[in-house]
């Protein structure tokens, strides 16, 4: 017999049983192959060019069946097609030519698709279809990242009207499977799934993952909005479809700068993944310390140490410790240190950091500079509320600005006759070279002039000079944040500390913790995209 | 300034230390090359106990807290002025309040 019908005799066989992994083992579509497949390809080349042949073929070899016995299946006309579509790729695939293969399996996981979608026989193509579908997804970013043949296929498609790329077309027809699993009603919604809807996440992961990984995160909203409207709770699938689902989930809301909402899946995603896997870890980590640092957690020493985090450590050990100062230059010399670390981890992922960590670091340096200015008042004064001078805030901000830009610490003058040895006349000189702003200033310019601030750079937006405008403005929309308690005294200029009593200090009274104010005000009932059990 | 392995407690200054700003680029980049991919686990599904979602449950009565709590801080505020930045700072105030005067 000829191994084109030997083959169509097999998967019978396979339907009929109702037998998803064999056949899915048998339906292989890319390399590492077994000897047969390139001699089932040699044999279509020959005899079957013609596509009717193939499908005279198959309508010989796999004949649908009447009266199939209870626990037994047969073909569909779908899966016909599919199989017509399975001898053609073998058929023509090149694989070499990424362009023409990639092609092919688009068209035969489409096909793949349809058949999926038959109610009564389709469940048995589900393991096929995971399998089909991860194929497509591994060469759609083989290919994407091939920009010559990206533009091919570009000018190939020059007079489409609506033109799709590659990732989008994939994604599409992904969902095409997450559909179908997600409609299937052989399982209600709150009860453990059967039949189709056992795919749902898996589904759902690969087209995240396609989709996150290609930077277009922002076209899973509608399977989101999809998966919140129908889909089985979370909690009811395997533990490495919930981690997957939950660590793209988080990724969805970093793009979207939810960063509660992200920070939620991340924890979730990370508490459930057993240390041994490290690198899931690690990767799941990344984004939950810059989730939680953003909603005024900061990560212990404790955390910081643990194996998984060791890529990490550096670059946030020093962010939050620029935030319990507010010390605003390690800060920025942090952003840039590591920056190319943090840009590998996504753009949203950097600007949310670099804009979004500002607040927290206002919020430090203006108690930092209250811890060393305030001076609590004696006798009759005693009961007055506890201030903040504006003044004092301008300056450290003002300082911190100018260190921005390159000013330097100007170097002392030792006192006269204490180190022997050492030119006065030169300390002298060096000091008075310090130019005119060394008198209302511990800096002095760096020698070529201030450095030129890009406008992700500077205390609030490159060289713009801090003004006590500015100093109010910060403060007002630090009380506004709550992260500050108290009032403005505009006409005093200060900002005057509510609550010293009940707090028992007024620095605790004036600056509550952030994470508190930040739970409070993005509070929800629940995380969109996460279906959690009735 | 902290370097990553320095001990909790040690105050970072200002200053970017020039000296170990290109060690810590290497370690930058060696997490550059990392494979960042989010890879498919190699087992579909695992008993809860082996997470440490399960540890923190069994902890909690145990008088020591929940594993969780021991990872992020949310009083994380530093009241010790006696380090570099918090120096520089005072000498600054110092300074701009006695020209103020003048």
């Amino acid at each position: 017999m000829a191994l084109t019908a030997q083959f169509l005799t097999s998967i019978r066989g396979f339907l009929k049983a109702l037998d998803g992994e064999t056949l899915r083992d048998w339906l292989k579509v890319e390399p590492p192959l077994p000897q047969q497949y390139f001699d089932l390809a040699a044999e279509l080349k020959k005899a079957y060019q013609d596509n009717a042949a193939i499908e005279r073929l198959i309508e010989a070899c796999l004949p649908e069946e009447d009266d199939v016995p209870e626990g037994q299946g047969t073909t569909w006309p779908g899966f016909a097609a599919f199989m017509k579509d399975y001898f053609e790729y073998w058929r023509d695939v090149d694989f070499n030519d990424l362009l023409g293969a990639h092609q092919l399996l688009t068209a035969l996981t489409n096909s793949c698709a349809t058949a999926f979608n038959n109610p009564t026989y389709g469940t048995i193509m589900l393991e096929t279809s995971i399998s089909l579908c991860s194929s497509l997804s591994k060469l759609t970013m083989t290919l994407n990242k091939r920009a010559d043949l990206i533009r091919k296929l570009a000018a190939l498609h020059a007079g489409d009207e609506e033109r799709k790329s590659v990732i989008e077309v994939t994604a599409e027809i992904m969902q095409k499977f997450f559909i179908t699993c997600l409609t299937d009603r052989s399982s209600p919604r709150y009860a453990q799934p059967t039949g189709k809807k056992i795919g749902v996440y898996i589904f759902a992961n690969k087209t995240l993952k396609l989709l996150t990984m290609n930077h277009k995160s922002y076209m899973a909203a509608q399977l989101l909005t999809n998966v919140m409207a129908k889909s089985p709770p979370l909690s009811y699938y395997p533990a490495a479809q919930r981690v997957t689902y939950l660590y793209f989930l988080g990724r969805f809301h970093v793009n979207h700068t939810h960063y509660s909402r992200a920070a939620e899946c991340f924890q979730e995603a990370y508490s459930q993944t057993p240390p041994h896997f490290q690198n899931h870890r690690r990767l799941i980590l990344t984004y939950l310390i810059a989730c939680n640092m953003l909603r005024g957690l900061l990560p212990s020493q404790a955390l910081l140490q643990r194996p998984e985090a060791q890529s990490m450590a550096p670059c946030y050990a020093q962010l939050a410790q620029s935030i319990r100062t507010g010390n605003y230059v390690l800060f920025q010399h942090t952003i840039k240190q590591h920056e190319p670390w943090l840009r590998s981890k996504g753009l949203p992922l950097l600007t949310g950091l670099q804009y979004s960590l500002r607040a927290l670091l206002w919020r430090s340096l203006a108690r930092r500079t209250f811890l060393l200015t305030y001076v609590p008042p004696a006798g009759d004064e005693s009961r007055r509320a506890a201030t903040l001078e504006l003044r004092h805030l301008e300056t450290t901000m003002r300082y911190v600005q100018r260190r921005l830009e390159g000013y330097m610490p100007a170097p002392r003058v030792a006192p006269k006759g204490r180190q022997a040895g050492i030119n006065s006349m030169l300390l002298k000189a060096v000091a008075n070279s310090a130019g005119p702003g060394s008198a209302d200033s511990t800096l002095v310019p760096p020698p070529g002039g201030p450095r030129r601030l890009p406008p992700d750079e500077g205390l609030l937006m490159g060289n713009m000079q801090v003004t006590a405008e500015h100093v109010e403005g910060v403060v007002a929309s630090l009380i506004d944040q709550d992260f500050l308690h108290g009032y403005i005294a505009h006409s005093q200029g200060v900002f005057a500390i509510m609550g010293t009593k009940q707090k028992g200090s007024a620095v605790s009274a004036g600056w509550p913790p952030p994470s508190e104010a930040i739970a409070q005000r993005t509070a929800e009932p629940f995380v969109p995209g996460w279906v959690k059990e009735e | 300034m902290a370097a990553p392995s320095s001990k909790q407690g040690d105050k970072p200054a200002a200053e970017p230390a020039k000296p170990e700003t290109s060690q810590q680029q290497e370690k930058s980049a060696a997490a550059l090359e990392e494979d960042d991919e989010f890879e498919d686990f190699p087992v579909e599904d695992w008993p809860a106990e082996e997470t440490e979602a399960a540890a923190a449950t069994t902890t909690t009565g145990g008088g020591n807290g929940t594993t969780t709590q021991h990872l992020w801080e949310e009083s994380w505020d530093d009241d010790d002025t006696t380090d570099d930045f918090s120096t520089q700072l005072r000498e600054e105030l110092k300074k701009v309040e006695a020209s103020k005067r003048r």
